[in-house]
């Protein structure tokens, strides 16, 4: 921090920190007062003060007034529902019924509920082979397209391989369930057709979960594939030129330097990747309802069912206030170790 | 282009042809906004138009008043088709209510219950519910449902006509301890589809009625030959692998009945053997040897390769597989005849029989009808709907021939409404076999659906996926029998 800059005057302090300066200078200068106590009579000068003082008023509350639907929507959408979950969970409601306080009794079946832990770990497998996968496909993906020459193919990768994200969960759910099916699907066709062996896409405990990772893996690679090209963009040019003058591999470049200074994006895709995939519901409720078996029940499937099929909302409650924890925790742990992974250069702060 | 006298405005590059042009700016906000509102004006008239038109031809269009009464109903559908509309319409002309259809489209029973249930709890004033057997016990046992029988003995003379038209079966069905929850309008037997022209080009002639399993495995085992499947149903309670569990003689709930309901019997169907107040759903036994061996049998059927593994849901894939010609043979009831019609097949192109005998030629069976819900400030007005319903002229306007759209989506519950003229222009020949299967076989049973139906069918899908894929009844139905324990004990 430079000398002489008072404390919060820092990079942050540019917002409210000239506000509340242009209100203490509103408030100092609108009443001129003579050393003797009389007020003075107005200059020019402090017109012009009062005018900007008021204007800045003004726009404070412009600011405040524009923060208002944010701050709401947050709080009817996001934290008032997490709060309700919360107080739910304590109670026992089956929608028909008034709900019957029962206080932690929820948590204490959830931890020996044998389909819900499971699930937990069902939901463990899934997220990290998706988040792997992700992560690695997308950073292969988005370096042989920008190695492309021509700018319009290189276009064309990039429109084919974000088209799957802009598609609906559902559809692409369904028309995966056919194309995968053991009996009547594409994949297993072709495969009899090259005398191999059907494989039980979705009818083998450990078919199925790979199925779904496939499937949830080729829908959303075109986030972290869109997110690596945007970062391979940004990697100075005037580095990999001096480091390749200075007789550094192709490999050697990609380690030292391309890697670091795409860390935080692969740091920001691994974080959002896991959120989501700890999440995953659409593809396994719509492709195998959770099946064969519990083979690939997740989390959100559990709390969906508890809720909207048993009608134990408490019971689903505390199943999301467990997944929240869980999120958060994880969330809380891929910052704390990419401390030691991750490069920011100077420009985007320590 | 050089720009052209006395040209017409946006031909070639005139001044006003676009905001890249100096000379004159683009569409001011004034401009803007006289082209929007008479573009805006222009849609509201083309908006009304038709409107003008039909009243001009004569249709009546009815808007609510403020203190007209509405009466709204939960029903399973994305939309309400053109028959529900008639139904309506016919029922509003008569009383002046207005019906507002709440439909809440779920791939199963259990998905529409869910939501009815939610929507109750967040408030939504329903006043009726459409209820399969699979809910009937769950809305009744739950106080959600209103027993009739108030009402229906105050109209017993209205409705003699009605119960005379219903075989007394169907009655049962919908009985909880011994109160009437519902009228029955349609039901559903789990009979035995099959694909005459597969059957025709295998030279394997129809069945007789009293055919066995060992006929069927027969039959089947034919096609694992060749590319056709033998053999394929959807994983639900209504329907499956638990037709067979009731032909071998077993279930995966203990059988019993309530008592009461005599003042039903003894007032719509003297002289008959009186029945009982409904269907008693008691200890499970899901693992009971018979069941067990239902199950293992269609996995053997599977790993024999004459049946694909089953898909769960609505059976719209099966339905497809069936109508294009992949699939022999497979279970259905009504509502199948309308859709097999609806996805292209030719009347004559299927048929159905009654489901094989194996230790006991037993048929699975569902029934539907609308319940007055109990929170309803519409009682009295939700009978007389619930009477509208099921008249004749309505049933079959719903589900049977009369049906604007298309025909036949369900299986009437009125005798009366079923003929070979409504069953002519959508198959199957031999439609007596849906109100045969009431006739000829009393053991035939509801599908068990106590009051905890929701969790009971998430447990029957779990499990009956993980005996396909273990290859092992036995354990996976070790693992419901445990499942529906706690259930039962809950």
């Amino acid at each position: 921090m430079p000398e002489g800059r008072a404390p919060g005057s820092g990079p942050w302090d540019i917002g409210f920190g000239e506000e509340a300066r242009a209100m203490v200078e509103m408030a100092t200068v609108s009443r001129p007062v003579s050393p003797n106590g009389e007020h003075r009579p107005r200059t020019a000068g402090t017109r012009t003060a009062q005018r900007r003082s008021s204007l800045h008023a003004g726009e404070s509350k412009m600011g405040v007034l524009m923060v208002i639907p944010t701050v709401a929507g947050i709080v009817v959408f996001t934290a008032g529902p997490i709060v309700a979950s919360f107080a739910l969970s304590l109670f026992r409601w089956n929608v028909i019924n008034n709900p019957k306080f029962i206080g932690l009794s929820n948590y204490r079946s959830l931890v020996h509920d044998s389909v819900v832990l499971k699930a937990f770990f069902t939901t463990a497998i899934m997220a990290v082979s998706i988040v792997g996968l992700q992560l690695t496909l997308g950073l292969v993906l988005a370096i042989a397209v920008e190695r492309r020459r021509g700018a319009q193919l290189r276009k064309l990768y990039r429109a084919a391989f974000f088209f799957p994200l802009m598609t609906s969960a559902a559809s692409i759910s369904i028309v995966m369930g056919y194309i995968f099916d053991d009996h009547f699907g594409v994949v297993n066709y072709y495969l009899t057709l090259l005398h191999l062996p059907a494989v039980p896409w979705l009818g083998s405990t450990a078919g199925s979960v790979v199925t779904v990772v496939l499937v949830v893996v080729w829908q959303q690679l075109g986030f972290t594939f869109i997110l690596f090209v945007a970062a391979l963009g940004n990697v100075p040019q005037e580095l990999i030129e001096a480091s390749a003058v200075d007789g550094a591999s192709s490999r050697q470049r990609f380690r030292k330097i391309t890697l670091p200074m795409i860390s935080p994006t692969v740091l920001f895709a691994a974080i959002v990747g896991l959120i989501n995939s700890l999440q995953i519901f659409d593809q396994p409720y719509i492709m195998t309802q959770g099946g064969p078996g519990n083979a690939t029940n997740t989390v959100v499937m559990t709390l969906y069912e508890a809720g909207f099929e048993d009608l134990k909302f408490g019971y689903a409650s505390a199943i999301s206030v467990f997944l929240f924890v869980a999120v958060l925790i994880l969330t809380a742990a891929q910052f704390r170790i990419s401390r030691r992974w991750v490069y920011y250069s100077s420009a985007e702060g320590a | 282009m050089t720009p052209q006298k006395n040209a017409t405005p946006g031909e070639g590059n005139m001044p006003s042809s676009g905001p890249i042009d100096g000379a004159r700016p683009g569409t001011s906000r004034r401009d803007f906004l006289k082209i929007a509102g008479g573009v805006g004006l222009a849609a509201g008239v083309v908006a009304v138009a038709p409107t003008t038109a039909w009243a001009s031809k004569g249709f009546q269009v009815r808007r609510p008043s403020a203190t007209q009464v509405q009466l709204r109903m939960a029903i399973n559908a994305g939309s309400p088709n053109a028959g529900q509309k008639a139904l309506a319409a016919s029922f509003e002309a008569e009383t002046g209510a207005k019906v507002v259809y709440e439909a809440y489209e779920a791939v199963d029973w259990n998905g529409f219950f869910a939501k009815v249930l939610t929507q109750l709890a967040a408030g939504v004033p329903l006043d009726c519910a459409y209820v399969a057997t699979e809910g009937m016990q769950l809305f009744s046992h739950s106080g959600l449902s209103m027993p009739l029988d108030s009402f229906v003995m105050r109209d017993k003379a209205e409705l003699k006509p009605y119960f005379a038209d219903i075989h007394p079966l169907l009655t049962e069905c919908e009985m909880y301890q011994g109160s009437l929850m519902m009228l029955p309008t349609e039901f559903n037997a789990g009979d035995l589809y099959y694909d005459t022209t597969l059957f025709e080009k295998a030279g394997i002639p129809r069945p007789p009625d009293d055919w066995t399993e060992a006929d069927f495995i027969n039959i089947v085992k034919h096609w694992a030959n060749v590319q056709d499947v033998g053999w394929d149903w959807v994983v639900r309670l209504w329907g499956s692998w638990s037709s067979w569990m009731y032909a071998n003689g077993s279930n995966l709930l203990t059988e019993g009945k309530y008592g009461g309901g005599d003042w039903l019997w003894s007032t719509f169907y003297p002289g008959q053997p009186a029945r009982s107040g409904g269907w008693h759903w008691g200890e499970p036994t899901a693992n009971a040897p018979g069941t067990v061996e239902a199950l293992q049998l269609m996995i053997d059927l599977k790993q024999q390769g004459i049946s694909p593994s089953p898909d769960a849901g609505g059976g719209g894939t099966l339905q497809g597989l069936f109508a294009s010609n992949h699939i022999a043979t497979t279970i259905g009831g009504g509502f199948w005849a309308g859709g097999l019609y609806e996805a292209g097949m030719k009347p004559n192109a299927y048929d159905v029989m009654y489901f094989p005998k194996w230790k006991v030629q037993k048929h699975l069976i569902g029934v539907g009808g609308f319940t007055v819900l109990e929170k309803s400030k519409n009682h009295d007005l939700a009978w007389e709907w619930i009477k509208h319903s099921t008249t004749a002229d309505a049933i079959s306007t719903v589900y049977g021939p009369r049906a604007p759209d298309k025909g036949n989506t369900s299986t009437p519950a009125r005798r009366s409404v079923l003929s070979a003229a409504g069953y002519a222009p959508t198959g199957p020949k031999h439609w007596d076999v849906f109100y045969g299967t009431l006739d000829n076989y009393p053991n035939t049973t509801p599908i068990p659906a106590p009051f905890y139906y929701e969790a009971l069918a998430t447990a029957f899908l779990a499990r009956t996926t993980q005996g396909f894929s273990s290859g092992n009844a036995q354990s996976a139905l070790n693992g419901l029998q445990a499942d529906l324990e706690k259930l039962y004990k809950a």
